[in-house]
């Protein structure tokens, strides 16, 4: 056995995808040019742009860090880095750990932000509420909200998040088949707002297959959190990610063509389904929002929060 | 012939228990994904169809995690 690049014997990884054999060096350059290309192709950064990376200490936010710091070093780019820190017990502290130490290796701007001081609640005690709505739910309404609020504070122009290739198809299967065109709508490497107060949202990674992006961090020996969050249950994307891996067993390009084929409709689907952006305003926060309070607002209200 | 096993919280002993005994073997014994792991042998990263020799190390990472 030997990499298909090179011809050195010690192997890492087979691609089902395309029988490529790789070496530890060619594996990690074609990781990273396969990101910088994404980049390119998708117009995903601009000269002068000050990046803020969702770093949660995670493999893919680790990875979106330490590849978009390629730019930095050419002096294309700045950035910045946040970590929320949701308060979820025996979990999250090792993960903002990684994620300051993280940023201190690299010298970037980086802030963590709690809910319990942004919020006055913790993940964990919104959980002992007797009729809440499902930890996720929370976790990702106010993350999604705690870090377009850094951005803003911060300057940023775009914001990185660690989405890869099975995230990106779970949403796209996902949405379909619960009909939700309207979030289908809202996927791809670049995600722009036409709310000004939303800052643009961008992918590096949504070509990489998930397995892939822990292969990387183990070979070029990434200090990243691998745990699962106490919280994590049986939901329908798991149900999703479950299929479309079983799938991919015997059909290995099944996520690459199911992405393609999304990239595809997307324009005409924008064209044909998106309304008009409601202009309104959350009436407690001012995020903009379609209904009276935005839903991070109505959560906190919900919670006796406010 | 024997090698050392290193997943989590365990740190032991095994036989090897046939001929040509390869981690995706070791991994099914486990009952483990082969897609949720990375393999290690003698801390060089290798993958699953590698043969597992006489005296090994044999580290198992979990990369992929619900959630
Ligand atoms: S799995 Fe845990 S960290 Fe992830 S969204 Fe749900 S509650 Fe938050
Ligand atoms: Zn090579
Ligand atoms: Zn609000």
């Amino acid at each position: 056995m030997k990499c298909s690049k090179c011809g050195n014997p010690k192997v890492i990884i087979k691609r089902e995808q395309s029988g490529q054999l790789l070496c530890k060096d060619c594996f990690i350059e074609s990781i990273e040019k396969k990101v910088i290309k994404t980049v390119r192709k998708e117009k995903l950064l601009d000269k002068g742009d000050k990046v803020l990376v969702a770093l949660s200490g995670g493999k893919d936010s680790v990875t979106t860090l330490e590849i978009l710091n390629s730019f930095r070093e050419m002096n294309v780019i700045d950035i910045c880095a946040v970590t929320v820190d949701e308060g979820i017990d025996n979990y999250r502290q090792d993960g903002v750990d990684i994620a300051v130490r993280h940023a201190k290796r690299l010298g970037i701007e980086h802030k963590v932000v709690s809910l319990k001081e942004e919020y006055g609640i913790t993940l964990d005690e919104i959980m002992q509420r007797e009729n809440h709505k499902g930890s996720c739910s929370y976790c990702g309404v106010f993350r999604r909200t705690v870090i377009n609020k850094a951005a803003r504070e911060m300057g940023a122009t775009k914001i990185a998040t660690g989405h890869n290739l099975d995230d990106e198809v779970q949403a796209i299967m996902m949405n379909y088949l619960e009909g939700n065109m309207d979030n289908l709508t809202k996927l791809g490497a670049k995600t722009e707002s036409k709310a000004e107060e939303f800052t643009v949202k961008i992918k590096p990674l949504r070509e990489i297959p998930e397995r892939e992006i822990g292969i990387y961090v183990v070979a070029k020996e990434l200090e990243v959190h691998f745990d699962s969050c106490p919280y994590a249950m049986q939901s329908f994307r798991g149900e999703i990610s479950e299929v479309i891996n079983q799938l991919a067993e015997k059909h290995p390009t099944i996520k690459y063509s199911t992405l393609r084929g999304y990239d595809k409709i997307k324009g005409i689907l924008k064209n044909e389904l998106v309304k008009d952006y409601a202009h309104g305003r959350c009436e407690k926060c001012g995020e903009p929002s379609s209904n009276r309070l935005c839903k991070a607002c109505s959560f906190l209200e919900e919670l006796g929060c406010d | 012939m024997s090698f050392t096993l290193k997943y989590k919280d365990i740190n032991e002993e095994r036989e090897i228990s046939s001929d040509n005994y390869t981690i995706k073997d070791l991994l099914n014994e486990l009952e483990v994904s082969a897609q949720t792991m990375v393999s290690k042998q003698n801390g060089e990263l290798v993958i699953e169809d590698t043969v597992i020799n006489d005296g090994d190390e044999i580290q198992l990472v979990q990369i992929i995690y619900g959630g």
